[in-house]
């Protein structure tokens, strides 16, 4: 049973599919924002198979073993984090006391190996991309985090299924919208989509941290970043629009958010790394403090 | 490289440039400290070429050094080659010429608006620029055949005449284009996302633009009043004057309000031209070899001011060609300005003086080390 959650259902060969596929809606969205036809439907799948068949160059003066090995164990920390989020709607496939946190964090080694990806190499657009990478993890992460936190500490518990029975269908968005808003860019962030792409501005640094990888390495750095963004929305679909009750439930929820993700997307020209680092401290912290003190202070009244 | 520099080299092969150019850029973090410029990459000789070809011929190869303002470059070499013939251009001819001038202007700001936003991450823009430049390129199309090379001049005139279904047609795309530049001057001067990238970025007081020998919209855009257009009108543009365009904040906002407003002035031009466009011949009679002399012709093209020297031995062909065209004149600025800003600000200082790398193409170092 476990071998199936793992390989094929909900981790696996159904997250890998359902990253490469939200991949293509967040691309045609955008592109129709923009006025542009944007990629047909199997198009992320093909990048995917062309990188997996491309020689991978291992530049002169990196760690070989690191440098063939964070892409997978980005990939896997994606798909180890879609086990522990009611995927498709379905219940998760693994639920114990605390698996929020595990999830969150698992969430995080994507970019965390990105930025040791970046700083193993020798190239100086990988290293600026690795310094921005971290910075951009340490600006987001404290908020993210705690916007993750404040439906957890409505509910009582850290274990993701409880909290979604504990809501019993409200929506906590209305409820508590400066963490949903804050949990959604911080995703956005995470995945460096526009206008949080500074660690990987094309006009600036090249590709970032990235710049050295071709091939296989690559691909999989891709696949772990669709997967986090349909774990990442399925996360927070889940904490604050009322859980997942069926596929349709999951499709429509996650859906919706993707459209949010892209127009945000479409809509802001990209920050300067200083500037998200101004925008996450000196608003989204504070704003997400200020509304847990609101919600811990109604817990103790009540 | 020493111990303590860090230098993020942009070229010659980086997304950020569409033409091969290097730029070294020392950062401290992420601070810029300094800058150094290496151009040549793409010295192609046409200068000496012009020497191997008759007058007419030049006029084609001259026509392709820039593969934007295209139509200027032939403007000036017809302008200087009619001075040492003694031959004036009839006046529908001179009106002609300055509607493609003017034409032109439209499509090349329209473009760097797109190039400019795209620096800054902001493609949404960009695509939208670029899809409403379209109407221009198709108006020039059906002026000319071409969208790029237009070939409209002739040694003592112009080859096209403009009948009652161009005229229309270039009027209706106007109307549609005005209406889009409001909205592009709306969202460059208030969208707040954008200003954070734009305003106070690159800055450049009036007094250095003066002493780089600033040109063009960058100069306009730092309160230097300097116009080839008004303070020597040439074509028509004593008949069918420009206004001046402005600003004196002299940062990267100031430059795109610039020439966002200057397309206002195009709109406004062509309009008045196309309403009284005088009548009469097309083309004057030129001699097949040009008398001995030297002749000088200065004209406004969308990026600045563009000189060309022009010197007869009395053949049919130029003994010299010289070009000098603006990028070179702005290029001296951008090391300069880039200096205590961020990285990420770099390559928007750059596109700001909207660069053309093949056109001024020569070896240039400009190097601090």
């Amino acid at each position: 049973m476990s071998i199936i959650a793992l390989l094929i259902f909900p981790g696996g060969l159904f997250a890998l599919a359902c990253g490469l596929a939200y991949e293509w809606v967040d691309r045609k969205l955008i592109a129709r924002f923009q006025n542009r036809i944007g990629p047909r439907w199997f198009q992320p799948v093909a990048d995917t198979f062309k990188l997996l068949a491309k020689e991978e160059v291992v530049p002169a003066g990196v760690n070989p073993g690191l440098f063939t090995w964070l892409p997978v164990v980005a990939l896997a920390g994606a798909l180890t984090a879609a086990l522990y989020v009611p995927m498709a709607g379905l219940p998760p496939a693994f639920s114990f006391p605390g698996d929020l946190i595990v999830a969150v964090y698992l969430l995080s080694l994507l970019t965390l190996c990105t930025g040791l990806a970046g700083a193993n190499t020798l190239d100086r657009f990988s290293i600026v991309g690795a310094v921005r990478t971290l910075t951009q993890l340490f600006s987001y992460e404290a908020p993210f985090m705690l916007a993750l936190l404040s439906p957890a500490i409505v509910a009582g518990s850290w274990q993701v299924s409880e909290i979604i029975a504990q809501t019993g269908g409200q929506w906590a968005l209305i409820t508590q919208p400066v963490s949903f808003v804050v949990a959604l860019i911080g995703l956005m962030g995470k995945l460096e989509l526009p206008p949080f792409d500074a660690p990987e501005a094309e006009t600036e640094i090249v590709a970032g941290a990235l710049t050295e990888y071709s091939g296989r390495g690559y691909a999989l750095f891709r696949l772990g970043r669709g997967v986090e963004l349909v774990v990442g929305l399925t996360l927070i679909a889940a904490l604050y629009m009322g859980g997942l009750a069926n596929p349709i439930d999951f499709l429509i929820k996650t859906l919706g958010l993707l459209v949010i993700l892209a127009l945000i997307q479409t809509l802001f020209a990209r920050l300067r790394i200083d500037q998200t680092v101004g925008l996450w401290w000196r608003y989204g912290a504070l704003l997400v403090l200020a509304q847990l003190a609101v919600i811990v202070g109604a817990r103790l009244i009540v | 490289m020493e111990a303590n520099k860090f230098i993020v080299p942009i070229g010659p092969q980086h997304p950020a440039l569409k033409e091969p150019g290097h730029f070294e850029f020392t950062v401290d973090g992420e601070v810029v400290t300094n800058a150094t410029i290496r151009l040549g990459y793409v010295h192609r000789g046409v200068e000496r070429g012009t020497e191997d070809r008759t007058w007419v011929q030049n006029l084609y190869l001259i026509e392709r050094i820039c593969g934007i303002c295209s139509h200027i470059h032939a403007t000036a070499y017809a302008l200087g080659v009619e001075k040492l013939a003694g031959v004036t251009a009839p006046p529908r001819a001179q009106a002609i010429r300055e509607l493609f001038c003017e034409l032109e202007r439209i499509h090349s700001h329209l473009l760097w608006v797109g190039v400019a936003a795209h620096e800054a991450g902001f493609d949404a823009l960009f695509m939208y620029s670029w899809r409403d430049r379209e109407t221009v390129m198709d108006l020039l199309e059906g002026l000319s055949g071409n969208r790029v090379h237009y070939s409209c001049n002739l040694l003592g005139g112009v080859k096209f005449d403009i009948d009652e279904a161009q005229r229309d047609a270039i009027l209706r795309g106007l109307d549609f284009l005005e209406q889009r530049t409001h909205h592009y001057l709306d969202v460059v001067t208030n969208d707040a996302a954008f200003l954070r990238r734009t305003r106070g970025v690159g800055m450049m007081t009036r007094e250095q633009a003066i002493e780089y020998g600033a040109v063009g919209p960058v100069a306009r855009a730092s309160g230097v009043a300097r116009d080839v257009r008004v303070d020597a009108p040439y074509l028509a543009y004593d008949q069918f004057p420009v206004n001046t365009i402005i600003d004196t904040a002299g940062d990267l906002e100031a430059r795109f309000a610039v020439r966002v407003r200057e397309l206002f002035e195009s709109y406004r031009v062509i309009r008045e031209i196309l309403d009284k466009l005088p009548p009469g011949e097309l083309a004057a009679k030129m001699p097949r070899k040009m008398p001995p002399g030297e002749a000088i012709s200065r004209v406004e093209a969308p990026r600045g001011e563009l000189f060309y020297f022009i010197k007869s031995n009395g053949g049919d062909k130029p003994e010299r060609v010289k070009v000098r065209t603006p990028s070179i004149c702005n290029f001296g600025s951008v090391g300069r300005l880039t200096i205590g800003h961020q990285l990420a600000d770099a390559p928007m200082i750059l596109a700001g003086i909207d660069p053309c790398f093949s056109c001024n193409d020569r070896v240039v170092v400009v190097s601090t080390k």
